[in-house]
């Protein structure tokens, strides 16, 4: 008898319970209705904004006509996809793209943290602040205006030439460095050094600033020399920012800086990645439905390396960005 | 015998501070001097500059450059949408971001798990250029001044800074104690969250002001209007402009025709008055940024830890 009422109470309970969650929603949403209104335009402009380009993306399987709009063209499935695979273009986009990606992965993703190490061991905080205030500048420059400075850096006339001509005699040629095919892919990670070496160092100094000095302090008594202290201390300390950033230029292996290549191209020069291709294909030429495959593809590529290089830094070192 | 040691390791780490040194100064002049040739050229006379050999001085010292670009009306008509484009997203964006920070930073309320997910999933997952060119022109916002501010208004990035600052930050007794007192929702965010996140709203504020003022690509998508080109657009029109010039002066050479003849009959900019040009579009943020280099700093790391 007794077993059977707390079988009952607990039945009843349960049932208040759900109802009590509902109605506590309920209550919720009217007793803050205020700060809900505070969303709602965030909302909005994600669904208008986001989501519904997102949908756009259904494009990519139609064969598209302008006068029947998106939903009245004939759905083709993956016929576009599979024309993207048939130009020549747009396979040497993905190619250029990622080769872009790879070399800055190689040769400028390493720099900003050397010098943030660097600059960790200069003692005089004056030189150093101003160091840090001259090397993060140019991060605000606009990349067309970067562009600007190079193409009067690079010309016939430009302070680059000058210094050849003053160091191999006044007969050298002048070259046009910016209509050499040759110099546009180490003059577009120059100039991607040059804008992002002092800004992109700012987390590592922020993580250094963070370390304990009494880990140095016991390395010191343990007779490690600087070398040794910077392998064993600094770097490992250093390790969650490193696969952090590593990780975030990983996940954008398939996309470029549209602004500094588009801003560069000129008519010497032959080299597209996948933004140019898809501006020039889709805004200039109209071909909506390859274009948005093409991004489409690319984006879904993005996505299983940003996805795929977080798992793998989770496994390694317990760090997520997701 | 310690002692011995931090000598010892005190020369070989002297060479390396000099060094060190060394290697901070080439960066310093790596990063300045090319600006400074620049200013140097836009203030020196247009034919001298094409002699080459201009450093980091003005060797003809001119304000003719800055002049031929100030007697175009076209100048002024960019530097004034520039500035209302500007003013709108930092005005909309503050609103939009600040508010649904604040709904969000309350994250023990119903639903806001879900919110955080619905805002998460843009970030990884987009349309892309042409869907977003495709929508724009449905709802009328091709050419259309709008286009510089709506699409960017919202930025879930900053929102995650806001609120995680929020959280940080504002005490919730202060909050609760505010409630108490009878604030209504608004008046609570307007007098008492939004004076208290005065450092993380000055960087917000200037982040988006800076990515504003230098953002040119949606001009390039979406407008064709020139009454609506921004400066940064009109720089990168110049340059572009330049380079079909020399294209066609090397095809003119090739094909044997007067290269002369055909430099005249088009509108020449100069590398000049170019250089002019750049000292313009960016000397705003060079004046203003040694004073608020700091926020974006502070910006940046808060990002930065709360991934």
């Amino acid at each position: 008898m007794k077993i059977k009422q707390k079988k009952d109470n607990a039945l009843q309970t349960k049932t208040t319970k759900t109802s009590w969650r509902q109605s506590e929603a309920v209550k919720c949403l009217k007793k803050n209705k205020m700060t809900y209104m505070f969303l709602l335009p965030g909302i909005i402009l994600t669904l208008v904004f986001c989501y519904i380009p997102m949908a756009g993306l259904y494009i990519a399987f139609v064969d598209y006509n302008p006068f029947e709009g998106i939903m009245g063209s004939p759905f083709v499935g993956l016929t576009n996809i599979k024309e993207i695979f048939q130009i020549p273009a747009m396979y040497k986009a993905i190619f250029n793209t990622l080769k872009l990606s790879l070399l800055n992965l190689a040769l400028v993703f390493p720099l900003p943290l050397i010098f943030a190490l660097l600059l960790n061991e200069i003692r005089n905080i004056r030189f150093k602040r101003f160091v840090q205030t001259v090397s993060y500048l140019p991060h605000f420059i606009s990349t067309i205006a970067v562009v600007g400075i190079a193409t009067t850096l690079y010309s016939s006339s430009g302070i680059i030439n000058d210094i050849r001509v003053a160091m191999f005699g006044a007969e050298t040629e002048r070259i046009l460095f910016l209509s050499l095919q040759d110099f546009f892919v180490p003059n577009i990670l120059i100039l991607t050094l040059w804008q992002s070496l002092g800004w992109s160092s700012i987390l590592y100094l922020s993580a250094l600033s963070g370390i304990d000095p009494e880990l140095y302090e016991a390395a010191i008594i343990d007779g490690a020399g600087k070398f040794k202290q910077c392998w064993h201390i600094t770097l490992p300390c250093l390790s969650t920012t490193i696969i952090m950033l590593l990780v975030l230029q990983i996940g954008g292996l398939f996309t470029s800086n549209f602004d500094l290549v588009y801003g560069l191209q000129n008519t010497f020069i032959d080299f597209e990645v996948i933004s140019t291709v898809v501006y020039k294909e889709g805004i200039e030429n109209g071909n909506y439905p390859v274009s948005t495959a093409f991004s489409f593809i690319s984006g879904l590529m993005s996505l299983v390396l940003i996805l795929g290089s977080n798992y793998i830094s989770k496994k390694i070192n317990d760090v997520s960005l997701i | 015998m310690f002692v011995n040691k931090m000598k010892n390791e005190g020369k070989s780490y002297a060479v390396f501070k000099v060094f060190n040194g060394l290697v901070m100064l080439f960066i310093i002049l790596i990063t300045l001097v090319p600006y400074l040739n620049i200013l140097a050229k836009s203030l020196n006379e247009g034919t001298d500059t094409m002699r080459g050999g201009v450093g980091l001085w003005p060797r003809a010292f001119t304000f003719e450059n800055f002049r031929v670009l100030l007697a175009d009306v076209s100048m002024y008509k960019a530097f004034f949408v520039t500035v209302c484009k500007v003013l709108c997203q930092v005005v909309g964006g503050v609103l939009v971001q600040f508010m649904a920070g604040y709904a969000l930073s309350r994250r023990n309320l119903w639903g806001m798990k879900i919110a955080n997910l619905y805002f998460l999933i843009p970030m990884y997952v987009t349309g892309g250029t042409i869907a977003n060119y495709i929508l724009f022109s449905r709802i009328g916002l091709l050419d259309n001044f709008w286009v510089y501010i709506l699409p960017t208004m919202w930025n879930f990035y900053n929102v995650i800074i806001i609120r995680s600052y929020m959280q940080s930050s504002i005490p919730d007794a202060i909050i609760e104690a505010a409630r108490i007192d009878g604030a209504q929702e608004w008046t609570l965010f307007s007098r008492i969250v939004l004076p208290l996140c005065k450092p993380i709203l000055a960087t917000i504020v200037l982040w988006i002001a800076v990515n504003s003022w230098n953002e040119w690509t949606s001009t390039l998508y979406y407008i064709q209007d020139p009454d609506l080109h921004t400066l940064q657009y009109k720089l990168m029109q110049t340059l572009k402009q330049t380079e079909r010039m020399k294209a066609l002066l090397m095809e003119a050479i090739k094909s044997g025709k007067n290269a002369e003849d055909i430099a005249r009959s088009m509108k020449v900019t100069g590398e000049a008055v170019q250089s002019a040009q750049v000292i313009i579009v960016t000397i705003p943020i060079i004046i203003v940024y040694p004073f608020i280099q700091k926020y974006f700093v502070t910006g940046v790391t808060l990002g930065g830890v709360k991934g």
